[in-house]
């Protein structure tokens, strides 16, 4: 517990300082608000606005989730080969410290750092919201999505750049991470076979239909369920709640074997 | 070396994945490989070559100025990338797929479909490196800017500088007239920010001090 807690406040703290973990998703917001087109704009809109708060909420984690979660897996990628390409690893490998709690402290420690912007972010526009429509439900709102789709899906992400790279360079990651979270998350099940809107969906399709009745902001879109003549439609059940929290403890199962699998990896490496 | 070819050949396995028998959005895909894939690939790789020379001040010490050696490494990544992309192109062109899409906008101008989004991310892959220093942070900033136009086309081709800077006007262009300046736009944008490293680059007390590690 020692060794994991040391870690994770070790990681924390670096990452946390970094420039560039800030200035990612602060150039990022500012191009989501010069293109225009996205809630940022028209949540403060009460022409373009959605009436319900929970809907208003739960729209900007998904675009804040889509946009902001590939700064962050880019950003991770290169934390777990770090330790190796600095020659840090060996003297680590030399205490008596667990490598397993090492790593779960890095992993853990890391990622809450990197995704402390994302929460500023949408904890700020959220509260933003919530003063402009006197509605403070919206911050409950606000922070119930971040818990259940929001955290889960970059638990997914954190897990894979930490593990990934130790079996391929980093920027050949971030160009596969960065194709995969087009393929995986939005690419529709119509045009071609993708795991969007399955039980596996880093978005978090089944817990935005069947926890919070998320439609889209107009409320015609459909986030999770079968789709008529798609592949892996034996993936996409009827949404209920049950499926929605099995669809978060799929990501986490995910997280913890692709975390596993990056342990494993080292491990041999070492022998 | 990987990232190029693995990018065509995934724009090959989409367009085989598409399960519609219409030739015409098959080869909008196929040409989405070129126009999408291989320019993030190239891009990602621009992004990486600042920072990760663990002998800087050996560099810097050098005959040949540091920037100079990393301007030829990016010109070696890009030139892996144009082989790739031209070799992918006449295999389209020869198998009839080329023109199948019908804003192709035929086989020599055409070549503007990879090489200006490429250029463009490029530059901006290779100036986020040497302004930020840390290949994290330049990918990071390349994969966004490409997420951006593809989650959000609509929005960025709702007004007239974003679809000048819209990278892939080719395959998912709304306004087909602006091609030709969106392409020369893209070109140029591209070569303002590989200036722009290379003057961020002559200062050699930037690649010494602290790293964004």
């Amino acid at each position: 517990m020692t060794t994991f807690g040391a870690s994770l406040r070790y990681e924390f703290r670096m990452q946390v300082r970094k420039r560039s973990v800030w200035i990612v998703p602060a150039l990022t917001l500012v191009l989501f608000v010069l293109i225009g087109g996205s809630l940022l704009r028209d949540l403060f809109d009460p022409g373009e606005r959605p009436l319900d708060p929970r809907t208003g909420v739960v729209g900007l984690a998904v675009q804040l989730h889509a946009l902001l979660a590939i700064g962050f897996g880019c950003l991770l990628a290169d934390r777990l080969v770090r330790d190796d390409r600095l020659g840090v690893a060996p003297i680590l490998d030399a205490t008596p410290a667990s490598p397993a709690a090492r790593l779960l402290g890095k992993y853990l420690g890391a990622a809450a750092a990197t995704a402390v912007p994302i929460a500023v972010a949408y904890f700020g526009f959220a509260a933003a919201y919530a003063i402009d429509t006197r509605q403070p439900v919206a911050l409950a709102w606000a922070l119930a999505a971040f818990t259940v789709v929001i955290v889960p899906g970059l638990l997914l992400v954190a897990a894979f750049a930490l593990a990934v790279p130790m079996i391929m360079p980093a920027p050949l990651f971030r160009v596969l991470f960065v194709g995969y979270w087009l393929w995986g998350n939005i690419v529709s099940p119509e045009m071609m076979p993708t795991l969007a809107r399955t039980l596996f969906h880093p978005l978090g399709g089944y817990p935005l239909d069947a926890l919070f009745g998320f439609h889209g902001i107009d409320g015609e879109d459909t986030w999770a369920g079968p789709v008529t003549g798609a592949t892996f439609n034996v993936l996409r059940p009827e949404p209920t709640p049950v499926l929605a929290w099995l669809s978060i403890a799929l990501l986490l199962l995910v997280s913890a074997a692709a975390l596993a699998g990056g342990h494993t990896l080292r491990a041999r490496r070492l022998r | 070396m990987l990232g190029p070819p693995l990018a065509v050949a995934l724009g090959v396995a989409a367009a085989l994945a598409f399960p519609e028998p219409s030739d015409t959005t098959r080869a909008r895909i196929l040409l989405g490989g070129l126009e999408m894939a291989v320019p993030l690939a190239a891009a990602v790789a621009c992004a990486t070559l600042i920072g990760q020379d663990p002998a800087r001040e050996v560099q810097l010490s050098a005959f040949t100025p540091y920037r100079i050696t990393l301007l030829r490494r990016m010109t070696v990544v890009l030139a892996w990338t144009a082989s790739v992309a031209l070799l992918t192109a006449a295999v389209l062109i020869l198998t009839g797929w080329w023109e199948r899409w019908p804003q192709n906008h035929g086989a020599l101008a055409g070549q503007l479909t990879w090489l200006a989004p490429t250029l463009a991310l490029s530059g901006l892959g290779f100036a986020a490196g040497a302004v930020l220093r840390s290949p994290a942070a330049a990918g990071a900033i390349v994969t966004t800017v490409w997420a951006v136009q593809q989650f959000f086309g609509d929005a960025v081709q709702a007004h007239q500088p974003g679809r000048l800077l819209y990278l892939f006007a080719t395959t998912r262009g709304v306004v087909p007239g602006d091609w030709t300046a969106n392409r020369l736009t893209l070109l140029g944008t591209g070569a303002a920010l590989i200036a722009l490293a290379l003057v961020l680059l002559g200062r050699p007390e930037r690649l010494i001090s602290e790293e964004d590690e």
